[in-house]
């Protein structure tokens, strides 16, 4: 029994890398943007050509059936009413895409932030001089009282009074994805200088997190440090 | 040579177009958009026009302004509705929020980046690594008649304009609304004895809590409206382009004076708003329809000359 030809086989193809990566992917990881779908698409379509026209069979295997379903000849019944479909159905999705393409925009731009971009080389590798004492903890937790709960909220999951009006919303360092996977010295940073000490891929104008250089010591954040790590349960990020 | 069976080819290409058909508009993001719909004649300037009801509102939420000193902990105005109207000369933007007491230092305003330059939502404040730019603030205050069109590049630095633009009118009104605000309750846990529970990792006793939207009845509502021309001759001022997105912010302060003497909300303590959108609706723009049809022709054609040439040229 013979399987079916190049031409079908090409197009389930297709189908199959559309589906894999407008459904299957998000499942995983972030969506891919529909530009960069539609380029895998061609270059999946580019490789399929290739393939197919490597000899003279694999040509006729490849467009034989593409040319047979576009001249109607020799076919009947419901792939004649499926033909009809596509050849109708092609010119209206070229218009749609047409008009598509030059309607105005209703939604504002696609801004992609950077949660965590890289600190400034006078951060990197700077290790908490404080000793992890109960103390020391004891001592930041009160600081994180007083200046971060309003926004970071009592569980340190950024659900604090403070953080309903504010985009983005304030970090929640119980999540895995935020303060574990950083080191002390990153902290040390984003709360010494705050959002507006961001690099541009952090989007500083939007950030409400202060300055906290110009109201706190060094010992003081280092302290509220230890606090959030502490309070959250987390333990900070070592390149041991 | 071998029979092709066409109709796996037909279900795969009708796969393929079905797929490229889903390529659906993204969803609506009304939550982060101040749309300003385009009507004819004059925009309205009262607050009670007929027309602000025909009009949908985005709500955006409020928080107490705590990114620099002086803060405050909690404030009146939770959240504020927007509405936006333009007649592609004017603009005007409704702003509506609860509070239960009309006093002479109510105030609200609206803030908006100045030029192509990204400016921090807290005055233009400089930005460490980020060269920003100026804000332009319209203000309204109750006791003062007319609205203020300001200026802010950094804390210390706002400035009345000399060209003033903008215009304000407001009215509160003891009617009854609901605002919708998340309220959260903390409590430690306890086990059918009654002991406090400890976190296993950290020793500290085990807090829940349980954050609910709520909505509660107030009485009291002040509608506040802005207009201005969408562009101005002052390099100060925002300017407002059809089809375009400005960053907008908003800010309010409830005036009312505390037994104290002092007032609830004044200066830097008041409600604020982070970066969010105005779109001021653009002008209908029938050559679209027009070019969608004559793409339409040009994809019939040239279907037409390929599938004439596959039929004069498909080999036997």
């Amino acid at each position: 029994m013979r399987g079916p030809s190049l031409a079908v086989k090409g197009g389930i193809l297709l189908a199959a890398v559309f589906v894999a990566l407008k459904f299957v992917l998000p499942l995983l990881t972030a969506p891919l943007p529909m530009s960069l779908i539609y380029l895998y698409l061609f270059l999946t379509i580019i490789g399929i050509v290739v393939y197919g026209t490597l000899s003279g069979e694999s040509t006729e295997a490849l467009l034989g059936p593409i040319f047979r379903f576009l001249s109607g000849e020799g076919i009947g019944g419901a792939v004649k009413s499926a033909r009809l479909a596509v050849l109708v159905l092609f010119p209206l999705l070229v218009g749609w895409q047409t008009y598509g393409g030059l309607a105005p925009n209703t939604q504002p731009p696609a801004e992609s932030r950077t949660i965590h971009p890289a600190p400034p080389g006078e951060f990197v590798g700077l290790s908490n001089p404080l000793p992890n004492t109960p103390e020391n903890v004891m001592m930041g937790t009160g600081l994180y009282a007083a200046y971060c709960l309003p926004c970071h909220g009592p569980k340190f999951n950024g659900n604090g009074p403070a953080s309903d009006g504010f985009n983005p919303p304030p970090a929640n360092f119980a999540d895995p994805g935020t303060i574990a996977m950083l080191q002390e010295s990153y902290l040390f940073w984003r709360i010494k200088k705050g959002g507006v000490g961001l690099s541009v891929e952090g989007h500083p104008w939007k950030s409400a997190m202060p300055r906290w250089e110009v109201e706190l010591s060094d010992d003081q954040i280092w302290k509220i440090i230890m606090a959030e790590y502490a309070g959250a349960g987390q333990k900070p990020r070592t390149w041991e | 040579m071998r029979t092709v069976p066409l109709r796996y080819g037909v279900a795969a290409l009708l796969a393929v177009v079905a797929g490229l058909l889903w390529v659906a508009p993204a969803l609506s993001q009304e939550t982060v958009v101040v749309r300003a719909k385009l009507i004819q004649g004059e925009v309205p300037t009262d607050p009670a026009a007929p027309i602000w009801s025909t009009i949908a509102a985005t709500e955006f939420p409020m928080s107490p302004q705590v990114h620099w000193q002086k803060r405050i902990g909690s404030v009146t105005a939770k959240s504020v509705k927007v509405r936006g109207v333009h007649n592609n000369k004017q603009i005007a933007f409704m702003v509506e929020y609860a509070d239960p007491t009309q006093d002479p230092a109510d105030a609200a305003a609206l803030e908006f980046m100045v030029g192509d330059k990204k400016a921090h939502f807290a005055h233009g404040q400089p930005m460490g690594q980020v060269e920003g730019g100026p804000v332009n603030i319209w203000y309204w205050r109750n006791d003062t008649p007319a609205a203020a069109d300001m200026s802010a590049m950094g804390f210390g630095t706002l400035k009345k304009q000399a060209q003033q633009d903008v215009q304000a009118k407001a009215v509160w009104k003891d009617e009854k609304t609901k605002i919708t605000f998340k309220e959260r309750k903390q409590s430690l846990r306890k086990d059918p004895k009654g002991e406090l529970v400890k976190d296993p990792k950290t020793g500290n006793p085990v807090v829940d809590e349980e954050t609910k939207a709520v909505e509660q009845d107030v009485s009291g509502v002040w509608r506040v409206v802005f207009t201005r021309a969408l562009t101005t001759t002052d390099k100060e001022d925002v300017q407002i382009q059809p089809g375009t997105f400005p960053n907008v912010a908003f800010a309010v302060w409830d005036g009312k004076k505390l037994e104290s003497g002092d007032l609830k909300e004044s200066g830097s303590q008041k409600a604020v708003s982070s970066w969010w959108y105005i779109n001021a609706e653009p002008p209908p723009d029938y050559s679209i329809y027009l070019y969608g049809l004559i793409a339409v022709v040009l994809a019939a054609g040239v279907e037409f000359v390929i599938i004439r040439k596959v039929k004069k040229g498909q080999p036997a």
